[in-house]
């Protein structure tokens, strides 16, 4: 009987054993852990696929590059692959779990510094264990105006983890990987390489200047298993002055207004009228925000509305809305500027919503939303504040089961509207309710749909992965790529990208890490896989 | 709340978990494999969704007996998180044993607060769709 809870494939027993002894050399026994109760906390998988398929073979926690440099070398000498977590938030795409079964998880939380702020220009240079909220703090501490940009689990989430994942939050700094500028990485070859100016001996402008000179690199290091990044550059929003900010939110009663939505705000959104990284919320995720916060201290789910198997008829849906006054949509966006620039950009946004719906639309501004949760959350996320509560939706059904599915739409009426009614139709056919919002980049929309199931439930697991499976072959055939998946769909959403696009990425893959030691199975790249 | 069922539940789940905790002996269990009893000094954490706190403190000692503190999460799920951090952290070096009865939603920010603090876990059970128990290491 093994010793160890899982191996790394074709790694020996007796080779993981010296490989172990060799990182504890270098860690020590704290800092390299195999024993089941230490590694549990990765297994806890929010996909539907036993925990075993992803179940790690130890747990490591450097605190320096040096470290780093010294374990990729092991690594390449017995071959055991590393999977690189930053805080392991990655909830619903894989949370901290490798790809595949006996990785060993190189925990990065415990690099936790806050190398620079800077305030003069907005940018910082972080670790990957620092949190969003760990900047937050800082900047409260030396009275530093500065936001930074969130994504929904800011209160614990790193902007490194979630950058290198291509992540997106809510302010007019939405797209991450676009507002990062520089990284430092370790290749699986043991160099560390400083991006875009950061090669330049005492380089001044590492965090202000993204390109460099010569092909540019860092996008190769994001979705990918190419480097482990230990530093990364961040630039930071300057907080609006006082009156400068004002979040509102728009609520539509019928489902079939989402094209009217779209073709009303985008000229809006186009001309930086509204700035932000703003969200269409469909009403299942907005009331989901409301299952832990009922006021009596009352618990309220799905279940109290619907006892029935399968999806929620429209007529349930309708009477949740009902109960918790949330509209078919509800769009949330912000203002941003002087006082007088918000004012006016406010008679524009308001009345070019006004004059397509008429009281079709109520909206809301903070007087109005008074000390609603939603609101407020809404609120923090597009000020770059710290909130947890998306995490609401798991209320939404039970059960512990969550998947993002998240195709990219251009930002066009018609076609969020197809992939709204398309992607009802397959969840619905498969028991699960249609719970998504729309998030408004620069000339796209991520589509982000949260599939909720229940883990306990064999039926379920089953039921879900084939309606994932199906959710991205259909979008796949309609010319919609996919931003962003999980562990156990990452094979097939590369392969979605065609073949071209895998071969290249596999060469990169060859002549950068030749031993496929780097977190294989990430984004579908796995050099024991077939192209 | 404390019917039949969730007795049951309790005296097989938590006791085990408890008394693992109390003997120091860790480890995934699943099942009521421990025997032996340690002195149990203990933290739960609930939602008041899920019941009052008298409630669990009766639950406790009827199933697992010791010196139990029962914790209320209250507010929103960032108050749940950093609240969670504050206890666990708290508890360290004080109590033995570290357990908790919540949603699921209040789970997820409940286990990655553990786990934020390098802490780990004897077991994770899903009672029901809408009711998480687990035990904690200290």
């Amino acid at each position: 009987m093994s010793s160890f809870i899982a191996l790394p494939k074709g790694v020996t027993e007796e080779a993981f054993a010296k490989a172990i002894k060799e990182y504890r050399a270098l860690l020590g026994e704290d800092r390299v852990r195999t024993d089941p109760a230490s590694l549990q906390s990765y297994m806890k998988i929010m996909i539907p696929e036993t925990a075993e398929l992803h179940k790690p073979s130890a747990a490591m926690y450097p605190r320096t590059v040096q470290e780093i440099q010294a374990i990729v070398a092991i690594a390449n000498k017995y071959k055991t692959p590393l999977w690189t977590v930053s805080t392991g938030k990655n909830m619903g795409y894989g949370s901290a779990a490798p790809a595949t079964r006996g990785q060993i998880v190189l925990d990065l939380k415990t690099m936790k510094k806050i190398i620079h702020v800077d305030e003069e220009l907005g940018y910082c240079l972080v670790e990957p264990g620092v949190t969003y909220y760990d900047l937050q703090q800082y900047f409260k501490k030396h009275k530093m105006n500065l936001w930074v940009d969130v994504p929904a689990p800011s209160s614990m989430a790193s902007p490194v983890g979630n950058t290198m994942d291509r992540g997106v939050g809510y302010t007019p700094y939405g797209e991450h990987f676009l507002f990062s500028c520089g990284m430092e990485l370790v290749l699986a070859n043991g160099d560390v390489i400083r991006t875009g100016t950061g090669g330049v001996q005492n380089s001044t402008s590492w965090q202000s200047y993204k390109w460099g000179y010569g092909p540019y690199v860092d996008g190769i290091f994001t979705q990918s298993n190419f480097g482990i990044l230990t530093k990364l550059g961040v630039w930071l929003m300057k907080g609006p002055p006082p009156g400068g900010y004002m979040p509102f939110l728009m609520k539509f009663p019928k489902v079939d207004m989402l094209a009217d939505i779209i073709k009303t705000f985008m000229p809006l959104r186009l001309a930086n009228i509204i700035p932000n990284a703003c969200v269409v919320v469909n009403a299942g995720w907005e009331a989901a925000g409301h299952f832990t916060y009922d006021k009596n201290g009352k618990g309220t789910n799905r279940q109290d509305f619907y006892k029935g198997k399968g999806s929620l008829p429209p007529k349930v849906f309708q009477q949740i809305m009902d109960k918790y006054s949330v509209g078919a949509w509800n769009f949330y966006a912000a203002l941003y500027g002087s006082p007088e620039q918000v004012a006016l950009n406010w008679k524009y946004v308001s009345g070019a919503f006004k004059a397509k719906f008429g009281k079709d639309v109520e909206i809301i501004t903070e007087k109005e939303a008074k000390d609603d949760p939603i609101f407020e959350y809404r609120k923090q996320l597009m000020m770059g504040g710290s909130t947890l509560q998306e995490f609401g939706l798991y209320n939404w059904r039970g059960g512990g089961g969550s998947m993002w599915f998240a195709p990219v739409a251009a930002a066009r009426p018609s076609e969020c509207d197809k992939q709204m009614r398309l992607a009802t139709e397959i969840l619905n056919k498969y028991g699960f309710d249609y719970v998504s919002e729309f998030i408004v980049g620069w000339r796209d929309m991520h589509h982000i749909i949260d599939l909720l199931y229940d883990r306990n439930q064999p039926d379920e697991m089953d039921k879900a992965y084939k309606c994932f499976d199906e959710l991205l072959k259909v979008f796949t055939k309609n010319g919609w790529g996919t931003y962003r998946t999980n562990t156990a769909f990452m094979e097939k959403v590369s392969h979605s990208y065609g073949p071209d696009m895998r071969r290249i990425h596999y060469t990169l893959k060859k002549a950068l890490d030749p031993n496929n030691i780097l977190a294989p199975g990430k984004s579908g790249i796995d050099l024991n896989v077939p192209l | 709340m404390t019917n039949t069922s969730r007795r049951g539940f309790f005296k097989t789940f938590l006791s085990a978990g408890a008394a693992l905790a109390a003997t120091g002996a860790g480890g995934q269990a699943s099942r009521a494999e421990a025997a032996v009893k340690g002195e149990i000094v203990g933290v739960c954490l609930f939602v008041p969704s899920l019941g009052k706190a008298s409630d669990f403190v009766e639950l406790m000692n009827n199933n697992a007996r010791g010196d139990w503190t029962v914790q209320p999460l209250t507010g929103s799920l960032s108050d749940h998180y950093f609240q969670t951090k504050a206890l666990y952290e708290d508890a360290r070096g004080k109590a033995n044993t570290f357990v908790g009865v919540v949603d699921p939603a209040t789970f997820a920010v409940v286990h990655e607060a553990i786990v934020d603090c390098c802490g780990s876990f004897h077991y994770i059970s899903y009672e029901d769709s809408n009711r998480v128990t687990f035990s904690a290491q200290l």
